[in-house]
């Protein structure tokens, strides 16, 4: 299994599409962090939780995008066809789409990594700050829920038609123009700019609230359920 | 032939690719990328932000993108390895050439789709002030010339290369030169054209004209080496070298390519908008030119002839001097640099004139020689098109059949070193003008209708006395307002009457004027009767003088209007802009330092606010204002730089900066009309503080720093920093 894994990690970044995506993510990712989070959100220092989950957010619908378009690998034409061929080789399917999408999810991680490693030099460059496990709290909590339901519902969609992929992609630029309610604010950003203006003191420690924490514990749940279906190979739910 | 007949092939193949249409898909795209992300245009006319950033926008993502898909098409026989089948089948000269023309109709078809879809975008984003002839203008010049000027760099760079990877590379140096180092080079930046403004009001002609003439020189000289790299397109198993003289031997092919590059080189040199005044703004060497001994001046006259389709001038020029030297003299003229002289006489004999090459000011140095007679009446004629000096800020010499500006040297020669007469410089002035024109002299002379002919065209004379004068002419719609006890004439654009209306626009002129002539005295540029106030097309600015005063349209705009730091409602805003006659024109303030309050704003806003509470009361003046401020002040010191400024102080001086504009707005607009308020309780009410202002507006000027300083009005009040700090 080990074997496949390396050899889809390999297949799936190194390749000029990873590379591009990387460079497209870095780019977004300076902009933001040196137009947007440089200013603090909400009063606080741009290295507090608050604007670091802030810039995060901004960042969330290019991860989003950037998983899903991994998982075309997998789901295009062309890999269907070679599906015939690897469907008859004495790998056990599950094992093969478990490594497959281990796989996948190493690509989202190495993207997510990327922009927090950038988060991580701009503070340090900008403000001589490295206290840096003060944000990982904020990283999981907006980053993981996401990209694990993205990994599953993308997957399944995938199955389903492959263009549904390219659909699903624009969820979270959806998302950002809706009126979302208060629980789901970690979904389009607004949860870092409002919630802690509402705590009524100045540079308020990470916290959520116990909706926040249930609509993702909620969206990694499903998430984590639909990875399981990708035990099934692709082809076999149509 | 075989050319046209591979055509429709190559396009409907190219057509076929999906990553074509993903191409044209980001491309139609590419103008939303104007609206958040890449704004070169910086004025704020509505035209500037919902049509110029889109367009330029969308040709720079088209440029690039359609010479990516050039590579990728002109790379795919080869990469397929069918290359060997193909050249046998067809020439490869034919095939490069059908490709391109293939290349070109896709980028033709998705400039067309960009411009029928953005334009219920524009139309509405823009709103009133939306014209047609300056989106189609847009679209074509802003960003459809970009994407043939991007295939056709791109597929040089392969014809030449013949590497894909290289290509894009070259391809991605050439636009990164244009958007970065050429970006402030009208003439280089054949990606990004060199746009700060278009005008909403207004007609952007000699903006539009100026691309146009870049996207020109670009096309042919792009042309020119394409034609090369043609000619260098391999066959027969030949390298470049090989191949360029194989195709070579029919002479006419270099030839075109010679003559493409020759006419790009002529186009490039004869430019005719940019003039070539010396960039050292210090010196003023025409202003040192001594003056002739013993001339003095009786009077001038001057007949100007616009032509407004050609966005050129014609005009003769008669100059009754003086001369009591007894022998000949050297008289000096500044005169636009765009213009050729002709025809120079001196009492009906034609005598010696040059005109130098060097230029200051966007003036050349026209000097005549003057024979010793009495009286002399030196006349000329001139022509031409009104040149400027700023590249970067191009559509000041804007002539058209809705505005013209003639400013001194555009408007007829200027004399330069000859003294007064005893009536000072008595000049008399026509300009023939469209129907539809009004002539606006700048400063107390009034234009008259002397004469019509049967196209409708109508002479204006006016009288004035100077060496120089300014004339503004436009589609204008002309109010009379009795306020402060003179006559207001407001001239603004008949495009912006619907706007000018919403705001109330007459009413807010009456209740501005009548209110700060009360509190703080007579503009000291107003003639003492009548006041003109001048819309002008966008100029980063506007100025005054005797009797009149300019008002920049980018400070009239519907989003501007709509800016609630300004005032609670457009028609609010309105009068803000106006308050800035007495507190920004008529009292000077020195360039604001982003890091400070003060400013003509602080003023202004608090002068607002005093008429808005004596129009529409205290409780809506007070909710509107005073609380708007107090929560922005609020606001504004809880911000983290504010309460830790040793963290801002540790970043990059760009970022320092950025920072601190952005929270300027809240200091000028929003803290020191608070601070004044506090002055204001302090120093014992309105009625104190109206007079506290009424003697800092007419006090006494220092010439060499006639800025109102903070220190000033504290000292006025009798106040310290300390007394009025909010915190």
């Amino acid at each position: 299994m080990s074997k496949i894994y390396r050899y889809e990690c390999r297949r799936l970044l190194w390749n000029k599409f990873f590379v591009g995506l990387a460079a497209v993510l870095l780019l977004y990712g300076a902009l933001v962090l040196h137009g947007a989070t440089i200013l603090g959100v909400a009063h606080t220092a741009p290295f507090s939780p608050w604007s670091f989950g802030d810039y995060l957010s901004r960042m969330l619908p290019l991860l989003w995008i950037g998983t899903l378009f991994l998982l075309t690998f997998f789901t295009s034409g062309r890999a269907r066809r070679a599906a015939v061929l690897t469907d008859a080789t004495p790998m056990p399917p599950r094992t093969y789409a478990l490594a497959r999408c281990a796989a996948a999810l190493t690509g989202g991680l190495l993207l997510t990594l990327l922009c927090t490693g950038e988060a991580a030099v701009f503070y340090g460059r900008m403000f001589g700050w490295y206290g840096w496990g003060s944000l990982a709290l904020p990283a999981l909590a907006t980053l993981l829920p996401p990209l694990i339901f993205a990994m599953g519902s993308g997957w399944l969609l995938g199955q389903l038609r492959p263009w549904l992929l390219y659909v699903w992609m624009a969820a979270p630029l959806l998302l950002a123009a809706l009126p979302l309610p208060e629980a789901l604010g970690l979904w389009n950003g607004s949860f870092f700019t409002t919630y802690p203006l509402s705590l009524g003191t100045l540079d308020p420690g990470f916290t959520l609230p116990v909706p926040v924490i249930a609509a993702q514990l909620l969206l990694l749940g499903l998430g984590a359920v639909l990875l399981m279906k990708t035990s099934k190979p692709a082809g076999r739910l149509r | 032939m075989k050319t046209i007949r591979l055509l429709p092939l190559e396009l409907g193949r190219l057509l076929q690719s999906r990553l074509t249409w993903l191409v044209m898909l980001l491309t139609v795209l590419g103008p939303a990328a104007g609206l958040f992300l890449y704004k070169p245009a910086t004025a704020a006319t509505m035209n500037s932000i919902y049509l110029a950033n889109p367009a330029i926008a969308g040709g720079v993502v088209g440029g690039i993108l359609f010479g990516l898909l050039a590579i990728f098409e002109l790379d795919r026989a080869r990469r397929s390895r069918m290359d060997v089948l193909t050249d046998a089948a067809v020439s490869p000269l034919c095939t490069a050439l059908a490709r391109l023309l293939a290349l070109l109709a896709a980028a033709v078809l998705t400039v067309a789709l960009t411009a029928l879809l953005w334009l219920p975008v524009s139309a509405g984003l823009t709103g009133a002030v939306f014209d047609g002839t300056d989106y189609l203008l847009a679209y074509l010049l802003l960003m459809g010339a970009a994407l043939p000027l991007g295939i056709l760099a791109a597929s040089c760079a392969y014809q030449f290369t013949r590497r894909a990877d290289l290509s894009g590379v070259l391809l991605a140096v050439f636009a990164a030169l244009s958007l970065t180092v050429w970006a402030g080079d009208w003439q280089l930046c054949w990606l990004n054209p060199c746009v700060w403004a278009l005008s909403d009001d207004f007609s952007n002609f000699r903006v539009f004209c100026s691309v146009a003439w870049m996207r020109l020189t670009w096309l042919l000289a792009l042309s020119g080496v394409w034609t090369l790299s043609w000619l260098c397109v391999r066959q027969h198993g030949k390298g470049a070298l090989g191949s360029l003289a194989r195709s070579a031997r029919r002479a006419y092919r270099p030839a075109v390519a010679l003559a493409l590059l020759a006419c790009s080189c002529a186009v490039h040199l004869a430019q005719p908008f940019i003039d070539h005044s010396n960039p050292d703004l210090t010196v003023m060497s025409f202003y040192e030119i001594p003056y002739a001994q013993d001339v003095t001046f009786l009077s001038r006259s001057a007949q100007v002839f616009p032509d407004t389709s050609a966005g050129t001038v014609t005009g003769r020029a008669s100059y009754r001097l003086r001369n009591a030297s007894g022998r000949e003299q050297r008289i000096s003229f500044g005169i636009n640099p765009g213009y050729a002289v002709s025809h120079v006489r001196a009492n009906g004999a034609d005598v010696p004139f040059s005109v130098s090459d060097y230029q200051e000011y966007n003036e050349a140095l026209l000097e005549v020689t003057v024979p010793a007679e009495e009286v002399v009446e030196v006349t000329m004629e001139y022509s031409g098109l009104p040149q400027e000096s700023i590249p970067t800020m191009q559509g000041g010499k804007e002539l058209s059949s809705e505005y013209l500006c003639l400013e001194n040297a555009a408007l007829s020669p200027r004399l330069l070193n000859v003294l007064p007469g005893e009536n000072g410089y008595p000049a008399e002035l026509e300009i023939t003008l469209p129907a539809n024109m009004t002539a606006v002299p700048f400063g107390s002379a009034q234009a008259e209708v002397v004469s019509q002919d049967e196209s409708g065209a109508r002479t204006w004379r006016w009288e004035d006395n100077g060496t120089g004068g300014i004339l503004y002419a436009g589609d204008y719609v002309r109010e009379d307002i009795e306020a402060g006890g003179m006559t207001i004439q407001f001239y603004y654009g008949r495009k912006h009457q619907a706007v000018m209306e919403e705001v109330g626009a007459v009413e807010a002129v009456r209740a501005v004027v009548d209110y700060c002539t009360r509190h703080y005295g007579m503009l000291s540029f107003g003639s003492g009767e009548t006041l003109k106030l001048i819309q002008s097309r966008v100029a980063g600015g506007g100025y005054a003088a005797d009797g009149a005063s300019l008002l920049d349209e980018a400070d009239f705009t519907a989003a501007n209007l709509g800016d609630t730091g300004k005032g609670a409602a457009p028609g609010e805003t309105f009068i803000h802009e106006l308050v800035h006659q007495w507190w920004g024109l008529g009292n000077m303030f020195d360039a604001a330092d982003p890091a400070g309050p003060w400013s003509a704003e602080g003023l202004t806003v608090y002068t607002t606010y005093r008429i808005v509470k004596e129009l529409y009361g205290e409780a809506y003046a007070r909710e509107h204002y005073v609380d708007q401020w107090q929560r922005a002040v609020d606001d504004y010191y809880l911000n983290f730089y504010v309460r830790h400024p040793e963290y801002l102080e540790l970043l990059p001086e760009s970022e320092q900066l950025s920072i601190s504009n952005s929270l300027s707005g809240v200091r000028q607009y929003s803290e020191m009309p608070l601070k004044i308020l506090r002055a204001e309780q302090l120093v014992g009410g309105e009625e104190a503080m109206d007079k506290i202002l009424y003697s800092l507006f007419n006090r006494e000027l220092d010439p060499m720093y006639p800025y109102l300083t903070y220190e000033e009005f504290l000292s006025a009040c009798a106040l310290t920093e300390e007394e009025l700090n909010l915190e």
